[in-house]
């Protein structure tokens, strides 16, 4: 064995040993979901009419709220809702009010409530809708040079939930998670715009490609954006 | 409604990529510098910037990793981490890597193919220094990046800007090329214009016995240059849609190369003239400037572009001193003892390029684009005289055959028809294409190519001191060793006024027009078919032919119905022919066309067989074609295979010259990621090319005697029995597997290996020894039927494992072991010296066998 090759051996072999010599530490990951592999819910609507006695304090015996800062729950994608409450339980979803109130609640409550409120007749949209307005613009057609996608391509053109290609061998997002918007409210649409730009509300996935959105708009833009959203 | 969707999934997709953009180098416009900057250590320029592989994948919105459209799995993404603020309460965030070591290069060092692109030497390295800060607020950015292997193997590059508005790049890099590292040039002043024989030889009065002895004891030397490149360059927008972009690049090439050397004759005449390998010194600037402006709309897009190139040679000529003597082969008394030689080096040359894009926007999701350009080329270099001689050249035998010349009357610019090269050539384009789209199913297009160099440069070789025309070749030693053979015609001497020697430059240009048009239809979800038809008339100036017609067809058929396979094939089929084939169109060039030169009685010496067919002005039928599959298995493998071959025709019967070429050749590769820590992938290719050429030896002992001026084949000058034929192939194999895997976030190793071998093999066969030049007919019961084989294999191995001691601080150590052979019959016993007869060579050639190794231990931190 020449010399260079003794020398080149040697270290090597030191650097091995100070390789497996050093520990290695997994850092412990924040509650997060994934649910890009989140398949479409089935509950029991008609049983989850019945364990929403405390849901419609505040969303409304139709699920459609009893105040703005509350979220309409009535036409809902059944899974976005059923994500929501399982997303509120285990902590994912931090809210003070929510959390103590799904804390009871089985996988079935869960799946039941979603379905009872899916199947509720939606807001209908409002008399007049601001089609020439900046929020129309952003909601259709985006804005590339701000870096800002189209809304309607995953929420619907009308905001009432995804409208997707037919099967073909092509990968789809996870479509029932995303959720209608038509008939919110201007300012829990506005609170919710804010908590992606502010990357605040940052639990899952989706909450992931909506900071990719709202990070780009400014506020001019939540408010205009909110508002055309409530009026569809 | 569809379309609006998949465009917003299109978007929200790129917004939703992790930071690999980051990393990535990009050409565009106003790019200046290399596309992609690396080195030895580092091929990639970014490796220790990579971050763990993310095991979240690709998008948000899919979960597992995707594949390209046609099947190839994209690779993990890196996790990139957020930077840190750049100062308390700064919308700025920064980041920055330090990778500094130490390596150790062993073995055979100084192996030629081991150091051949690489600056690889023992010491301390910085590996990567690498700094980016960024705003995200207003998109303005700034990033550092630069290595140093070592003072001739270095890269630094700066960009800034504000993403939407402006960019500027800087860059500085050295890339250093080994030419030859067992060299051992006999003369004095090696890098110099000026080559000197070393005492005690002396130029034009030494023996090969006394050469041989003073090149034993020459020291060994490394011949090559270093590139040293610099760049400057800005794009921004400056009105609405308009932007507007400008880069300069510099190129200083600064070293010496192999270079040649002759004194005429050594080949049929032993112990006379010399054959030299020199050594040559390169001194090059380039200067590259690139600007225009250009409006994206969108109906209408626009592009005004200038294009600069200016090369200056800092070195006008290289003049050497051979040590050998002349004689002339008649037996007279010498006259003469040249033994000083010159090249005049390459001219300066300024090119300048101006060309306009308009294109529009049609319906049926039409296309029209158009494109005119004008360009120039010109080198205005004071000329060289024709000679460096002094006192008298040539032979004089007796009167009135004296054969000599004046020294003096060619040894300075006064006897040049003009001082400067005066030389030209104009470039004209005019390009229009249209490309329709009608419905999803089905598109066509057409389009016209119209291309034009013209040649202005019009030099005509007369010294106006003697009258003379042609110009004395190489330096007058051709005509101190053979009467006559001066280089020169002169209509007022009985001596030279039948010489056929060239008097003007060759003024070689064409036009070329080339229509195409096509057609594409996808038939069914899965099948799509390409037709395309092209038409290529080419009128060169001055050559065999005047007009060249070239017909293609080209089939191209791209099927997705094999599970989840993309098959790819392609045919192509052209047919190539055209004018009348002149065998010699150079007589306007030559003395022959003058006024006073007169054809001898037995005419002037063909100029070559009328049978000869030159490659690109030949008759020629091509068929291409070329299968590619890529086939994903399951969700993290790919297994993809290339095969394709050329094979093309060309002389015909009774002609010579190129008769065929063949290539065929195939790829097979397989990538595998199990999981974001873990690449596996190899890769397998083969390529076969052949090339058989025929040509006709002239019966030597003919020329001066009567039949000399018939081209014919099977004729008195090109007998059938001087037939012979060449076949040259080659076999290349190229192998390769690489493996990464990362145990942990903090450790993670890397292997690779790659191998390289190439077989060369050159027969050949004669119709009679008559074939064999005369000089060369002692030899012919040796000469078999071809060359030694050449063969040239490169293994190489890299290891590498990288350990994170904490978040910011880590180690690589890495080795790659390098082994290699070679063998080129032209290198074929110069191992027992390089001075062979009258003939010396410089350099051994690359090692037969070598080994070399290169450890390293490199510390990385995250800034």
């Amino acid at each position: 064995m020449s010399k260079f090759h003794r020398q080149t051996y040697v270290l090597i072999a030191l650097a091995v040993c100070a390789t497996f010599a050093v520990g290695v530490v997994m850092a412990a990951k924040p509650p997060f979901e994934d649910l890009r592999t989140q398949q479409p819910i089935s509950g029991d609507a008609a049983a989850g009419a019945g364990k929403a006695a405390t849901c419609v304090a505040c969303h409304g015996e139709n699920g459609i709220a009893i105040a703005p800062t509350f979220p309409n729950l009535a036409g809902q994608s059944a899974t976005y809702l059923y994500v929501q409450l399982r997303e509120f339980k285990d902590g994912a979803r931090v809210n003070a009010v929510m959390q103590p109130l799904v804390a009871g609640l089985s996988d079935e409550d869960m799946r039941d409530l979603a379905a009872h409120f899916a199947s509720l007749p939606g807001k209908p949209a409002a008399a007049v809708q601001q089609v020439s307005s900046r929020g129309y613009t952003l909601y259709h057609d985006g804005d590339p040079h701000a870096g800002v996608p189209p809304c309607q391509g995953c929420h619907g053109a009308d905001g009432r939930g995804p409208q997707p290609y037919p099967a073909s061998n092509a990968p789809h997002p996870a479509w029932s998670t995303f959720p209608a918007l038509a008939g919110q409210d201007e300012s829990y649409v506005l609170a919710q715009l804010k908590a992606y730009h502010d990357a605040t509300r940052a639990d899952n996935s989706n909450d992931e490609v909506m900071q990719g959105v709202a990070q780009n708009l400014s506020d001019a833009d939540m408010q205009a954006l909110a508002g055309y959203i409530s009026s569809l | 409604m569809r379309n609006r969707i998949v465009a917003s999934l299109v978007v929200a997709v790129a917004a939703c990529l992790t930071g690999t953009l980051a990393l990535a180098d990009s050409s565009d416009s106003a790019r200046v510098g290399d596309i992609q900057y690396g080195n030895s250590l580092d091929p990639t320029g970014w490796a220790p910037l990579l971050w763990p592989a993310d095991p979240r994948g690709f998008s948000w919105l899919h979960a597992g990793m995707l594949r390209t459209p046609s099947g190839v799995l994209y690779p993990y993404p890196p996790r990139r981490e957020a930077g840190s603020p750049l100062q308390k309460d700064s919308d700025w965030v920064w980041s920055g890597w330090l990778q500094l070591g130490y390596l150790h290069v062993g073995g055979d060092r100084n192996a030629e193919f081991f150091r051949q692109y690489s600056g690889w030497k023992t010491g301390m390295v910085l590996g990567l220094f690498a700094f980016e800060a960024d705003n995200p607020k207003t998109g303005q950015y700034v990033e550092f990046r630069g290595s140093r292997l070592s003072g001739d193997d270095q890269y630094y590059r700066m960009r800034g800007g504000q993403y939407g508005k402006y960019k500027i790049e800087a860059f500085w890099r050295d890339i250093p090329h080994t030419v030859a590292t067992d060299a051992y040039p006999l003369w004095n002043g090696i890098g110099s214009e000026n080559l000197t024989v070393p005492a005690p030889l002396v130029a034009g009065g030494s023996t090969p016995a006394e050469v041989a002895a003073v090149e034993k004891g020459r020291p060994r030397q490394t011949i090559g240059l270093d590139r040293r490149r610099a760049g400057l360059s800005y794009e921004g927008t400056l009105y609405h849609d308009w932007i507007g972009y400008v880069s300069v690049v510099n190129e200083k090439r600064d070293g010496d190369r192999l270079w040649g050397g002759t004194m005429f004759f050594n080949y049929p005449f032993k112990n006379n003239g010399g054959v030299l390998e020199t050594v040559r010194p390169i001194d090059f600037t380039t200067t590259d400037i690139n600007m225009g402006l250009r409006d994206v709309g969108a109906v209408w897009q626009f592009q005004l572009n200038y294009t600069g190139s200016f090369f200056r040679n800092h070195r006008r000529e290289l003049n050497y001193q051979s040590p050998f003597s002349l004689y002339n082969v008649v037996g007279v008394p010498q006259v003469a003892n040249i033994y000083q030689g010159q090249f005049s080096l390459e001219p300066d040359n300024d090119y300048h390029n101006l060309s306009a894009e308009l294109s529009r926007s049609l319906k049926w999701n039409g296309h029209l684009s158009m494109k005119a350009a004008w360009g120039t080329m010109r080198q205005n270099d004071q000329l060289l005289a024709p000679v460096t001689c002094t006192g008298t050249g040539g032979i004089f035998i007796a009167p009135p055959a004296n054969f000599t010349f004046n020294c003096a009357d060619w040894n300075t610019t006064a006897a040049l028809s003009q001082q400067t090269a005066n030389a030209r050539i104009d470039t004209g384009l005019f390009d229009i294409k249209a490309v329709f789209h009608p419905t999803p199913k089905f598109g066509w297009h057409a389009g016209l190519r119209w291309y034009r160099e013209d040649n202005k440069t019009n030099y005509l070789a007369w010294n106006p001191l003697t009258g003379q025309y042609g110009y004395i070749s190489e330096n007058g030693s051709q005509g101190s060793v053979v009467p006559g053979e001066t280089g020169i015609f002169d209509p007022r001497n009985p001596l030279y006024w039948s010489y056929v020697v060239q008097v003007r430059a060759i003024p070689f240009g064409y036009t070329d027009t080339i229509f195409d048009a096509g057609i594409n239809w996808r038939i069914g979800e899965s099948n799509t078919l390409n037709a395309t038809y092209s038409f290529d008339r080419d009128q060169p100036k001055y050559r065999e032919r005047k007009l060249l017609n070239e017909q293609r067809i080209k089939l191209q058929w791209v099927d997705r119905a094999l599970g989840k396979a993309t098959l790819r094939f392609s045919y192509e089929f052209a047919y190539r022919d055209g004018g009348p084939y002149n065998y010699d169109p150079y007589e306007p060039f030559y003395s022959i066309a003058l006024p006073g030169f007169v054809t001898p009685p037995i005419g002037t010496a063909a100029f070559t067989t009328d049978a000869m067919r030159k490659y690109d002005m030949s008759n020629r039928i091509e068929h291409k074609f070329r299968g590619i599959v890529i086939y994903p298995i399951g969700d993290t493998a790919t297994l993809s295979g290339v095969v394709y071959g050329t094979h093309d025709d060309y002389a015909g019967s009774g002609e010579v010259g190129r008769q065929a070429t063949r290539n065929y050749g195939f790829s097979l590769s397989w990538n595998w990621q199990p999981a974001p820590a873990t690449n596996l992938s190899a890769n397998l290719g083969r390529d076969d090319s052949r090339l058989q050429f025929t040509n006709v030896a002239d019966f030597e002992a003919l020329v001066g005697q009567a039949g000399q001026d018939n081209p014919a084949l099977g004729g008195p000058l090109y007998p059938l029995a001087n037939q012979w034929a060449e076949k040259n192939s080659e076999r290349d194999w190229n192998a390769g597997l690489t493996f990464n895997h990362s145990f942990s976030e903090r450790t993670s190793l890397d292997l690779s290996y790659t191998y390289t071998y190439a077989l060369g093999k050159l027969g050949y066969v004669y119709a009679s020894p008559t074939a064999i030049s005369g000089t060369q007919q002692p030899y012919v019961a040796t000469i078999g039927t071809g060359f030694p084989d050449n063969h040239y294999h490169i293994n190489t191995l890299q290891l590498g494992l990288n350990v994170a001691f904490t978040h910011r601080v880590g180690m690589r150590v890495f080795d790659t072991f390098q082994t290699g052979s070679f063998f080129d019959w032209h290198y074929l016993g110069l191992q027992n010296g390089l001075v062979i007869d009258h003939k010396i060579y410089t350099d051994l050639g690359p090692q037969p066998h070598y080994s070399a190794n290169v450890v390293g231990v490199m510390l990385n931190v995250k800034l």
